[in-house]
């Protein structure tokens, strides 16, 4: 009724109400006193003195309530929509509902709020276009980094990590977890690194680097912590424009575990045959001589050395079949070769052919993994097609890639006869062009430690057979092209941040590193028995969520999932069947979080579970926490609201609905959620992790509080 | 002859004239019919002229390499009995691979022992009895 009065109109209304109160009430007051004043006088004063009084107290808080409802809480509401449009959510919408009583002045700041989302609308355009050029850069260099085949990582000074690319993670995938901002000893040793970049400093500083074949380079060899892969590497030293001060290393490396292995076992082969073989060889030649010298030797003696030979000789056999079988066990070759898909060879060599008057190659079948240079192959089959129609006629080829029982294959294939073997060796015994050195196709060959057939296939179809050696890694079907192109592992911004020597809790909250995570359990209450059946957690680093960093892990809770509760997040008693179990996966977590800062929505639950598991897995974080339930209800106090579904509304987060309930899902929800509230936080003036931790407390005890009434 | 005709043939082939000579004598002391050819030539001249039960072939000789003979023998239906044990010093799987797809029996790798040779040429004789029969 009042919403027809304007905003002036109603505090008059308001305050002349009160006015007006006053002297009716006082009046009829001293009125019905005044009648009655004949039985008692004194106490018909206090009677209705009192009753005026109640009647007055009465109205003053109707007032203020009214005064509540149509100007304090809508302007309370009115300015966390503006903190939360200006700092977290351009589109939020002002609460028309709150604002309605506060006159002009929720159009007016509607119209505002619309303008601003316009200009910053138009501004974003503008950016966006003139960054556009500076992203298809960007992009490109992640695809390249992507797909290079060395490792490649960027440290600082501290060797904190600025920057790894996909292959330098798996490659040290063996010593932990690679990690943005971490130190890159969490998965190499130490020693190699601290004195290459030692030895690089020195070169820098004395200048004796311009002068140096490998400027400011230098190769090493490291291991991953705990020794599992040993990597042959280059260190280049990042300096300023005038190459005076050293900011970082540029690291490339790969994996010569098995090469390294490779040569040890081939040195230590050819050590033992030379020592093996001297002794019986020396027998076997002395013997021989004596045996041709000595005619007239004693025919019991002469047998005695003919038994002594035949040993030797049966001795040396023995020695050269082992050695054979040894040699045959090492994998490697020295020849530099990667893992390759089937399909990437073929089609390159089915592209020569497009254009050629005469022959014609497809390609058909499925593609496999394999271990091979991929360009002497393609060399060496392009040389072998152009090879068969002189020894058979043929001319269309189809190329295919077969996985074998044992082995893998790459098949040329036509109708007509096989190829004669010498056809093929002759072939091979031809140099072919590979465009890096001259070779023929048995070098090729030897290399791969394969060979090259021609076979019959049925009484139509006749094949070149060529196996391939398997690849070093398990690979999936897909081709690499399915990758996702954007990945967050690098942030260079990390290099220009200075961390402060003093306490976490006086760091700024957008400075901090935080690990935000999730758990889904059985249920609702550990100390009844339920169980933690999958946890996962996301990095923010540098104010960023890093999605390529994501911790998330399934664990056997060694009791059964009820059925509700996979209703809830779709995780089953299969699922979860031999899953490592908690106090397996809890140290991996925690080697996970290492001194980062803990998020959760509702940490307490999450938390609850993981200390309960404590003696279990002598697994203990101590790290800070922060609560989103309490940020939420520190940054929007005006609502009650805030479970994470709400919370992620109004700062316009989606969830897809198939990663709502889920530990990974949730985690990466709240972690967006996080970095909106620290904006607001800051708005609200709390920018450290002491504030932001004291001011969660404070609602702790308020609520606390409250509860208790 | 007529006590020849009755023992199972061998032909051994390989350019190595000591190996050669050795694998005739123990053969023929074990009781067969041996006969020998220094290259892939002579081999395939001498099994087209007079097949024998099984051909003990080394691969690497001149004038046709064993897989060329063994590709020749299989090539010939009339052939089809003659039973084809690779002699070689190469022990790779691949080398072994290579053979039976082009239509080798077995695989004999060098140097053996004589003994095994002798089982070896003696298993695959029967089986080329049990097949013939």
């Amino acid at each position: 009724m009042l919403e027809k009065y304007g905003l002036r109109a109603r505090f008059a209304l308001f305050f002349a109400l009160i006015a007006v109160a006053v002297p009716v009430v006082i009046a009829v007051a001293m009125f019905l006193a005044v009648q009655r004043m004949g039985e008692n006088p004194v106490s018909q004063l206090v009677l209705f003195g009192g009753l005026a009084s109640f009647a007055l107290m009465g109205v003053v808080v109707w007032v203020a309530q009214m005064f509540d409802t149509h100007v304090a809480r809508p302007i309370v509401t009115v300015s966390r929509d503006l903190q939360t449009l200006l700092h977290a959510n351009p589109d939020h919408m002002i609460d028309e509902g709150e604002a309605r009583y506060l006159g002009i002045l929720g159009p007016t700041v509607r119209e505002a709020s619309e303008t601003m989302r316009r200009l910053r609308s138009d501004i974003g355009k503008e950016v966006e276009a003139a960054t556009k050029s500076l992203e298809d850069e960007r992009t490109r260099l992640e695809t390249v980094l992507r797909d290079l085949n060395e490792g490649v990582i960027v440290c600082d000074l501290g060797h904190r990590v600025l920057l790894y690319n996909r292959r330098a993670m798996h490659a040290l995938s063996s010593g932990g977890d690679l990690g943005l901002s971490r130190p890159i000893f969490n998965v190499v040793n130490r020693p190699p690194f601290r004195n290459t970049l030692e030895r690089l400093r020195n070169r820098l500083s004395s200048g004796r680097y311009k002068n140096h074949p490998d400027y400011l380079m230098a190769p090493f060899v490291f291991a991953t912590r705990g020794g599992k892969s040993v990597l042959q590497g280059k260190m280049s030293l990042l300096v300023d424009e005038a190459e005076e001060q050293p900011q970082g290393y540029v690291l490339t490396f790969s994996d010569a575990t098995e090469q390294i292995s490779s040569l040890s076992t081939r040195d230590k082969l050819l050590r033992n045959a030379l020592e093996d073989f001297r002794g019986p060889i020396a027998n076997v030649r002395t013997t021989a001589e004596v045996l041709e010298q000595a005619q007239d030797m004693p025919e019991d003696l002469r047998r005695s050395f003919v038994t002594g030979l035949a040993q030797d000789a049966g001795d040396l056999a023995d020695r050269i079949v082992q050695l054979s079988d040894d040699y045959q066990a090492i994998k490697t070759s020295l020849w530099p070769m990667s893992d390759v898909n089937s399909a990437n060879v073929l089609s390159c060599i089915e592209q020569r052919y497009r254009d050629h008057p005469v022959l014609r190659c497809d390609v058909s079948g499925e593609a496999c993994w394999m271990h091979c240079d991929s360009n002497t192959i393609i060399e060496l089959m392009d040389h072998l097609i152009r090879g068969v129609p002189g020894a058979t006629g043929a001319q269309t080829f189809t190329l295919q890639a077969e996985l074998g029982e044992n082995r893998r294959y790459l098949d040329i294939v036509w109708d007509g006869d096989p190829m004669q073997a010498s056809e093929v060796e002759r072939l091979l015994d031809e140099e072919i062009e590979n465009g890096a050195s001259v070779m023929t196709g048995y070098d090729v060959l030897d290399h791969h430690r394969s060979d090259v057939w021609s076979e019959r296939i049925d009484a139509n179809r006749s094949r070149l057979r060529m196996p391939m050696p398997d690849p070093n890694t398990e690979h999936s079907t897909q081709v690499s092209g399915a990758l996702p192109i954007r990945l967050e592992f690098y942030d260079f911004g990390l290099l220009s941040r200075t961390e402060s020597a003093g306490d976490l809790g006086d760091r700024r909250l957008r400075d901090l590193t935080y690990v935000v995570f999730d758990t889904e359990t059985t249920g609702l209450e550990p100390s009844n028995g339920d169980e933690m059946i999958s946890i996962a957690g996301v990095r923010i680093v540098n104010n960023r969520v890093l999605t390529g960093e994501c911790f998330d892990r399934l664990i056997d809770p060694g009791r059964l999932v009820p059925a509700r509760s996979t209703q809830v997040h779709g995780i089953s008693n299969e699922m979860v069947a031999g899953q490592p179990p908690v106090h397996e996966i809890l140290p991996r977590f925690r080697d996970y979080v290492g001194d980062s800062v803990l998020v959760a929505h509702n940490a307490a639950f999450d938390l609850r579970f993981i200390e309960l598991k404590e003696k279990e897995t002598g697994v203990r974080f101590d790290n800070p926490v922060l609560d989103t339930v309490l940020l939420s209800a520190i940054v929007h106090d005006h609502t009650d609201q805030h479970t994470l579904d709400a919370v992620a509304e109004r700062f316009n987060i989606e969830i897809p609905e198939e990663k709502r309930h889920t530990a990974l899902g949730d985690s990466l929800a709240t972690a967006q959620v996080f970095l909106k509230m620290v904006d607001l936080l800051e708005a609200n003036g709390i920018h450290t992790l002491s504030e932001a931790q004291a001011a969660s407390e404070k609602l702790v005890q308020i609520r606390r509080r409250q509860a208790e009434y | 002859m007529g006590e020849d005709s009755q023992k199972q043939s061998v032909l051994v082939v390989d350019d190595e004239c000591n190996i050669r000579r050795a694998v005739q004598y123990i053969l023929e002391h074990q009781g067969f019919a041996v006969d020998s050819a220094a290259d892939g030539q002579e081999a395939i001249a001498k099994i087209q002229q007079e097949p024998p039960d099984l051909v003990l072939l080394d691969i690497k000789m001149p004038n046709g390499n064993g897989y060329d003979v063994c590709q020749s023998i299989r090539s010939d239906d009339g052939l089809s009995h003659v039973k084809i044990l690779m002699l070689s010093a190469c022990c790779k799987d691949i080398a072994i691979e290579k053979a039976m797809a082009l239509g080798a029996d077995g695989y004999v790798t060098k140097p053996f022992c004589t003994a095994d040779l002798i089982s070896t040429v003696n298993r695959y004789c029967a089986q080329g009895d049990v097949e013939h029969a």
